[in-house]
């Protein structure tokens, strides 16, 4: 796989994240559970200024940006809040094992900014309620 | 996306003993696009970073112990960052059989656990900088990959030094 190959891995992932963030966004209520909506509405920022610099760096290295699907399939009904930040703390998880293995493939000033980003969603993940992990991204290590 | 399969130690074993052939031939690295002219420099000793990554691992569990000892209520939620880091320098060991595992004289913390959390906290972020700085240096992208975790693992644990109420 080459750097090219692993941006547009990349930035398939990140237009599915952005569609789930949109759809967790709209099932959170922000009278309700402020500090979710909160943590949703930051997330979908990050995301969105992350696909939008995936787009220029495919495009720096001679590749045509994938383009988004019309929709995405979510995991499960995501009606209480409980569902929907399990499922926002999938979402970053999958997000840190995708930008790893970019991390794995680039070098420089792509690697510098996949592991920042590996880095935001890991963490991120504990402010949606998830926990720890010894080996984000990489479990087969554990 | 599944990560790139990685068996525990052999491959990123493999990986340190020839990090320019892997550097050239699997890690597959982009032409440099900073438009200067001054060739490539020459991919660093992994083996020599991951020394310096370990060095830090064992400074930071001396802190850890030594933050222990001087506030044994911390323990609960010191002990999973302790097993997290041995967990990684299990790994980064095992990758490396012939190297020497160095150690760290404890520090001496105040015993107050505000104060404890703080030099605990100071520690993880000297570490996470360490990871961070031998992830974008390795030659080997499998062991970039690895630090790669091993820095998002140390930036999650110490956010929970900052985001839960001390007890």
């Amino acid at each position: 796989m080459s750097v090219l190959d692993a941006l547009q891995v990349t930035l398939g992932d990140e237009h599915a994240a952005l569609y789930t963030y949109g759809v967790l966004g709209a099932r959170t209520s922000q009278a309700a559970t402020p500090a979710l909506y909160d943590a949703l509405s930051a997330g979908y920022r990050r995301h969105r200024a992350r696909r939008d610099r995936l787009r220029v760096l495919v495009e720096e290295a001679g590749g045509v940006p994938v383009a988004a699907a019309a929709a995405y399939e979510l995991d499960g009904p995501l009606l209480r809040s409980p569902q929907v930040q399990a499922a926002a703390v999938a979402t970053e998880g999958s997000s840190v094992e995708v930008l790893l293995a970019l991390v794995a493939q680039s070098v420089g000033p792509v690697r510098d900014w996949a592991l920042t980003e590996a880095t935001w969603s890991a963490t991120w993940q504990l402010e949606l309620g998830g926990g720890p992990q010894t080996w984000p991204g990489a479990p087969e290590l554990a | 996306m599944p990560g790139r399969p990685l068996s525990r130690r052999t491959t990123l074993g493999s990986a340190l003993a020839a990090p320019l052939a892997l550097a050239a031939c699997d890690i597959d690295p982009p032409p440099r696009t900073d438009g200067t002219s001054t060739p490539t420099p020459e991919p660093p000793e992994d083996s020599e970073l991951v020394a310096t990554v370990v060095a830090a691992l064992v400074s930071a569990q001396g802190v850890l112990a030594a933050a222990t000892a001087a506030a044994p209520d911390l323990a609960v939620r010191l002990d999973p960052i302790a097993a997290a880091h041995a967990a990684h320098l299990d790994v980064l060991v095992g990758a490396v059989p012939e190297s020497e595992v160095p150690t760290a004289t404890p520090p001496s913390l105040a015993t107050r656990p505000p104060a404890v959390l703080a030099a605990v906290g100071r520690s993880e972020q000297r570490l996470l900088r360490t990871v961070r700085a031998g992830c974008l240096e390795a030659g080997s992208g499998d062991l970039a990959r690895v630090l790669a975790s091993v820095a998002a693992s140390t930036s999650q644990h110490a956010a929970t030094l900052t985001t839960r109420s001390t007890p």
